[in-house]
């Protein structure tokens, strides 16, 4: 039927069509770094595809303050994000994330592991007391970090999620308890966000592990760039060798370290070295920490995220319960009478504990420093590193620095080596860098576009970058539906014209019939059925009548209630004084509905009619047909188009020096020179005949 | 697939040549009838789904993997993984103690747990070669720790949802069921169990617990709690241990004992598995840093030693829950005979055991005769003839080894699983010693070391008799079970108990009850539906009550054929036909009509590699069709709508409305709305604005097409 389509599909189509591709539609997927793009610090990544916005960490700046230490949220629409996925509890990673529940208009979900958010709880807390002391411009406030906890959701290692068509799923990435790289997926493309990782197992941390389904986009760290770290055993024996030897000749060892995460693999090092040496058990080791010692019990708790080793331990005895370190309430708790070792924060010696027990034990050669993390340029623990001979303490006094250094790096963050392997088994086509100062980056960059240079068969395009800048990338994904149900029964054929209801969720398509609808999704067909009730204090003969001038045809349901039905679909019963029509609802029902409705509205303002009543409204005057197609004809071609001398059987038109026979009664057009003509022709004289036609004579 | 009665859960789903066994259970009592089918069909199992821990669950794997040569992958969550095993230790160590059992020994339990994939909740397993196509996800189920509804999924359409056992309700330490989420699957497998039972509150059934505990441990009685060994026992210690904590509940004073083989280990996993429970427990560690199964009052006990130093009156959660054996056994032997105790009941085990007898007959049963059993060392004649065997075989073996020394084995018994008074089988080439052998077992690391140090509940009792003979093998705690060094026997003894304590049976199974049941199976809308595991009137209410295509109750053995003739194709859309399509939003989904013609040939407008484009050559298309050619259709209105929604949105317009007789009314009396049944509505009035204005509205609900 021609009104159906006019209803309900071509009016709004046509406008849309001129509009631009909604994003939901778009193939383009745009990842831009608001923080951490060229730097490290501030991790904060905006993905962004199909309509789905994703932000991938909310980290501070630990360089900066206030502000200035925010990733550059200002420049998106924090109220448009979907998603915001957390990689880990470090500052860098999670440190905006109570401003940016309590400040901006996000309302989308946000999840991390379990082990994440506990930690995130206390050291977001300890932050907020540290920067109250230093400076005035706080971010956020202890109650924002409340109300952040109830917003924010957990999920599990390998647990798989859906919000609203995107899906992820959460891998471990070592580094530190709880982090995770996170694998998102959108209409079929995947992402790789890696946050923080590390490829080596260490004592009680998996290493990340490489995911089996293969990303389109790998999104990476790179902090240490081209760096090689040192071997774990190496690096192990080195340590427990030093401190062994510090302690064992008198010495004081003092560990500076940042209190959570690298801080409790040195403790399982030293707590098992010390197990298996009995002559250093008179030797205490402290560990100096309130946080740390408030973290040790979701160390205890979330043993799950943790590598085999530990997990086949806590059978036995929870490895986090140590033996031999203790905890050590502050400076003041402390009895320094002879060797021993102490981890202190914080970890580059900025301020706190760590410096005061570093500048009262410098001056004895006996004592020993060993740096275990990643240090920034300018800092106590960064200078000291090029054995100068003096230092300068807090109070501005200078000391002879005499005690002995020594830098051995547990950064457990991934190194040239793994990045390479990782990107080598992955074969993802696009790379982005991240989280990485510019130099280092830029090395990296060069470096695998070099490795890959003798490799032309593997397509891989790396990117590095800077904040604020995006990444675009095309995917032509393919659109594929589920045929389902009874128009599923037989192949498809080719030419065959399918039809029915194409229903999309979350990016993936089923066409069914209406009728299969409840049998394979959640959508039910409904029906509405309406029935209005109408004054009518007329005659039913001049109803009759005017019925039957509108309809062409009147089929009497009942003689003696007086009862019609009209169009096959709308039932009319007249009662004393009375009509009620009933229809069941659909747009085109409901126009008939209106119309029925005008004509017993104008019925009963009409006297008795004196016309006989028969079948008058039926008849089509074709005459009047032909008439008016010669004039739309010669409208739409001019007067020489059209013949004056042309009958009803001998009906041509001529355009163009083309002529085109129109079969007058079939409504059909030929015109073998040109198709389009035809075509045009065609659907002029359908169009014309549907709305000259009475309803009843057209083949719904 | 069985049902009408309430055998343990275990059951076979062959999807197209692919065979999955769900679950695995076993009762208590070891009925052989139960495994002789799982015998038949051993073979044909292709991968097992573990939903719950416990022994109406799993109890049937050591013997399938141990003793039938079951040996395909096995799956289940982390804490299934974990606490199944604490189960089947505790089992076997308590059946150990008072009888000689021979159907499955420990080292059959290890290899189950070994074999075992595990999984966590949501996460989606593709299975590989027979099993191409199919996918599970475990998902939660509440009831007991790492408790799961399976979701199995072939070709990414036809899923299954087997589903037993579950809990709607969120408790203390677990979360809820998330079978809502679930909907309309093309076939549900779910139980009956519960189906005619109504639970009572929870306040109310907490309080009843303390009551009756309050007032034994006040009249200086003990409490015997039957519990199982890893599962529902987390919830009630829980409880109790919050309960004993809070000083108005006045039972700071007395004394709680949680009390099994495994008691520690289950505690540790419990606390290193905080992830797998109730947001509030999350919750407690998270901003509280206190781990809700760091026990402040409840202590653990692994022996009656251990249970001997703890002062009376005392509550002690024992287990097994059946009393067929284990802890809960002897207390109860111990202890019925005072009427000051207290024996409560938190779960129905199987018909036939002693705690489903008693539970059964609450308050009518006076005397019970019942058989005694334990395990006792050898002592005076008896110890003296073991000697003299074991001197004799010492120095036939030591003959022997002369000969030849590797095999040994020969020498050993044949039944290596029954301890008896038997000789040690493997004996190294070491030294012998004129009168006893000696040798140097090497100290065995397992990975749940503890758990199999059975010498620290075996000889409890008669260390000092077992001293001389055994002196050197207590030195080094051997792990292997294979190696049996102190004799023992086991006594059985027919004796007639008065039962004079009070017996309760407090149901804290944490299982959906009817009503609920109900209503879940009737918000899930399966296409198809399977009733296992309930009496005949119960399976029969449950499928009543639901509106699937087709509905089975099976008999046990019986087969049933779920197969649907599926038709399914793909068919790509073109970008010139999903540009000009309008969805409408409709529930989760966007809907819109679509009509297109069928191509096959997508001409060259992939660039891609050439295998790919030749894989998509065969894909049929849809591309736009001629405009005259798309027939018309009736206009379809999408979704339900309930008249109490609509009923709120015609507030929100400013029509106020009210219910008549299940009608809605509007403006006046004139506008009437009725829901006739699913998916219809009618709308009736007089000729007014008012009606088209109600009109609009609801037919803005649905998404017309």
């Amino acid at each position: 039927g021609f009104y159906f389509r006019r209803l309900n599909s071509n009016g709004p189509n046509m406008s849309r069509r001129k509009e631009a591709i909604p994003a939901e539609e778009s193939d383009q997927l745009t990842i831009k770094p608001l923080g951490a793009g060229q730097e490290v610090g501030r991790s904060c990544i905006l993905l962004e595809f199909k309509g789905k916005k994703i932000l991938l960490d909310m980290g501070i700046h630990p360089g900066l303050t206030g502000m200035d230490a925010l990733p550059y949220i200002d420049t998106i629409e924090a109220s448009e994000i979907d998603l915001l996925l957390i990689s880990h509890f470090h500052l860098d990673h999670s440190g905006a994330l109570p401003w940016f529940f309590a400040k901006t208009s996000f309302k989308g979900r946000c999840f991390m592991t379990h082990a994440t958010k506990a930690v995130y709880r206390w050291l977001l807390s300890d932050y907020i007391k540290v920067s109250n002391i230093s400076t005035e411009q706080n971010l956020y406030t202890e109650a924002d970090l409340e109300a952040s906890m109830l917003k924010i959701e957990t999920l599990d290692f390998h647990e798989e999620k859906d919000v609203g068509g995107i899906r992820f799923r959460a891998y471990h990435a070592g580094h530190v308890l709880g982090a995770a790289m996170f694998m998102i997926e959108i209409a079929g493309v995947k992402i790789l966000y890696t946050g923080d990782f590390s490829r080596q197992e260490d004592r009680h941390l998996c290493a990340a592990e490489i995911p089996a389904v293969r990303p389109d986009v790998l999104i990476t760290e790179s902090t240490y760039g081209t760096q090689i770290h040192e071997k774990r055993e190496d690096r192990e024996s080195r340590f427990t060798g030093m401190v062994h030897d510090i302690v064992t000749k008198g010495g004081r060892c003092l560990i500076p370290v940042f209190a959570l995460g690298r801080a409790q693999e040195l403790l399982l090092i030293l707590d098992e070295y010390w197990g298996q040496h009995s002559e250093l058990h008179d030797i205490p080791i402290y560990y100096a920490s309130s946080l740390a010692k408030k973290c040790m019990s979701v160390y205890q708790t979330y043993v799950n995220a943790m590598n085999s080793r530990i997990q086949k331990q806590i059978a036995i005895s929870n490895p986090f319960v140590f033996k031999h370190v203790s905890n050590l309430k502050g400076i003041d708790h402390f009895d320094d009478v002879g060797p021993c070792v102490i981890m202190a924060s914080p970890g580059m010696m900025q301020s706190g504990l760590s410096r005061e027990l570093f500048e009262s034990w410098c001056t004895d050669p006996k004592n020993g420093v060993i740096i275990a993390g990643y240090c920034v340029e300018g800092t106590l623990a960064k200078h000291i590193q090029s054995e100068p001979d003096e230092i300068a303490t807090m109070s501005g006094q200078r000391l002879p620095l005499k005690m002995r250094v020594a830098n051995i790096s547990f950064s457990a963050h991934t190194d040239y080596q793994q990045t390479s392997e990782f990107i080598r088994a992955l074969q993802p086509r696009h790379v982005i860098l991240v989280h990485g100062e510019a130099n280092e980056m830029s090395r990296l960059k060069a470096a695998l576009i070099r490795e890959y240079e003798t490799m032309p068969e593997v397509e891989i395009t790396v990117y590095n970058p800077r904040n604020t800048t995006s990444v675009e990338l095309t995917f032509r994904g393919e659109k594929a539906a589920k045929v389902m149900g009874s128009l599923a029964v037989h192949k498809p054929v080719e030419g065959e014209v399918l039809s029915g209801v194409l229903v999309k969720r979350n990016f993936n398509y089923h066409l069914l019939a209406p009728s299969d609808l409840a049998t394979y999704t959640d959508i039910q067909v409904s029906q509405i059925t309406q029935k209005l009730a109408v004054h009518y204090s007329g005659s039913v003969s001049t109803l009759h009548f005017l019925l039957l001038q509108l309809a062409g045809h009147v089929e009497k349901m009942d003689e003696v209630k007086s009862s019609f039905r009209v169009f096959d679909v709308i039932d009319l019963t007249v009662d004393k004084n009375m009509i009620t029509v009933e229809w069941k609802g659909s747009p085109v029902n409901d126009m008939f509905a209106d119309a029925v409705l005008v004509t017993i509205l104008r019925a009963e303002t009409l006297n008795e009619p004196s016309v006989k009543i028969d079948d008058y409204g039926a008849k089509f005057e074709w005459d009047k047909f032909k008439d008016s197609l010669v004039e739309m004809l010669r409208d739409m071609f001019g007067e020489a188009a059209v013949p004056k001398s042309v009958t009803k059987d001998d009906f041509y038109v001529t355009v163009d020096d083309k002529k085109a026979i129109i079969d007058f009664y079939n409504l059909k057009v030929t015109c073998e020179e040109d198709l389009t003509l035809q075509k045009i022709l065609q659907t002029a004289v359908s169009r014309l005949y549907n709305s000259l036609a009475p309803i009843s004579a057209i083949q719904m | 697939m069985c049902c009408f009665d309430e055998s343990p859960h275990c059951y076979l789903l062959e999807i197209d040549d692919f065979t999955i066994l769900l679950d695995c259970g076993w009762d208590e009592l070891f009925s052989v009838n139960l495994v002789d089918s799982l015998k038949q069909n051993i073979n044909k199992i292709d991968a097992v789904l573990i939903s719950y821990p416990d022994l109406l669950h799993l109890g049937a794997l050591p013997y399938a993997v141990g003793k039938l040569g079951l040996n395909c992958p096995i799956y289940g969550t982390v804490p299934v993984h974990k606490m199944g095993q604490m189960f089947m230790y505790d089992w076997y160590l308590s059946r150990y103690d008072s009888e000689e059992f021979a159907i499955f020994d420990l080292d059959d339990v290890d290899k189950v747990f070994d074999r075992m994939t595990v999984l966590k909740y949501n996460q989606t397993i593709a299975l590989k070669g027979k099993g191409y196509g199919i996918t599970i996800t475990p998902v939660p189920a509440g009831h007991m720790i790492g408790g799961t509804i399976w979701k199995i999924v072939k070709d990414g359409e036809e899923d299954i949802v087997y589903a037993v056992d579950y809990n709607h309700k969120k408790e203390r330490h677990l979360g809820c069921c998330e079978l809502e989420k679930v909907t309309r699957p093309s076939l549900l497998i779910t139980d009956a169990y519960n189906m005619l039972y109504q639970q009572p509150r929870r306040s109310a059934r907490d309080e009843s617990l303390v009551v009756s505990i309050l007032a034994t441990l006040r009249s200086q009685g003990n409490v015997l709690l039957a519990v199982d060994t890893a599962g529902r026992v987390l919830e009630i210690s829980n409880l109790l241990d919050n309960i004993w904590h809070n000083k108005e509940a006045g039972l700071f004073a007395y004394n709680i004992v949680l009390m099994s083989k495994v008691a520690h280990n289950v505690n540790e996993f419990a606390k290193s598995s905080i992830e797998w429970m109730s947001d509030r427990m999350v919750k407690s560690v998270d901003d509280a840093r206190n781990n809700p199964f760091q026990f402040r009052s409840v202590k653990l006990c692994h022996s009656f030693e251990d249970l001997k130093k703890i002062p009376s009156p005392k509550v002690v959660l024992a287990s097994m829950p059946d009393l067929e054996c284990g802890f809960a056994r002897d207390l109860f032997v111990m202890w019925c005979g005072q009427p000051n105790n207290s024996v409560i009941f938190t779960q129905r085990t199987s018909p036939g055991t002693l705690a489903r007898y008693l539970v059964d007959n609450l308050g009518r049963v006076l005397s019970l005769q019942l058989d005694v059993r334990s395990r006792a060392p050898l002592a005076g004649k008896e110890l003296d003839e073991y000697l003299q065997t074991k001197k004799q075989k010492a120095s036939e073996t030591m003959e022997y080894e002369e000969s030849s020394e590797d095999e040994d084995e020969i020498s050993g018994p044949v039944g290596h699983d029954i301890m008896v008074m038997e000789e040690p089988r493997r004996q190294g080439k070491k030294p012998h010693f004129p009168v006893f052998p000696f040798h140097e077992e090497k100290v065995k690391v397992d990975e749940y070391g503890e758990v199999v140090k059975h010498e620290d509940f075996l000889i409890v009792d008669g260390v000092e008799e077992a001293e001389k003979d055994i002196s050197d093998a207590q030195e080094e705690p051997e792990e292997d079970m294979e190696i049996e060094e102190i004799p023992t026997k086991c006594m059985s003894q027919s004796k007639i108990l008065k039962l004079n304590c009070n017996i309760l049976y407090i149901d804290f199974e944490g299982r959906s009850d009817g009503p609920s049941i109900e209503r879940l199976v009737f918000q899930v809308k399966p296409r198809r539906l399977i009733i296992v595991r309930g009496s005949q009137e119960a399976c029969e209410k449950l499928s009543a009550g639901c509106q699937a295509e087709n509905i089975w109750m099976p008999q046990k053995g019986d087969h049933i054929n779920a197969t649907i003739e599926r038709h399914i194709y793909q068919l790509l859309l073109k970008d010139s036909i999903l540009k000009d399509l309008m969805f409408k939003k409709c529930r989760e989904s966007e809907v819109a009509w679509v009509t297109g013609q069928v191509v096959y040939d997508t001409g060259s407008t992939d660039i891609e590699k050439s295998d790919v484009a030749e894989a998509k050559k065969n894909q049929p298309h849809l591309d736009l069709v001629d405009y005259n050619l798309i027939p018309s259709h009736k206009t379809a209105f999408l979704n339900d709508i309930k008249l109490s929604d609509f009923k709120q949105i015609l507030g929100k317009n400013g029509i106020p409305s009210e219910f008549i007789g299940g009608t809605l009314r509007c403006c006046g009396g004139n506008i009437s709305l009725q829901r006739l049944e699913t998916g219809k509505v009618s709308i009736e009035g007089t000729l007014s604005e008012d009606y088209f204005k109600v009109r609009d509205l609801l037919y803005e609900q649905y998404a017309i097409i």
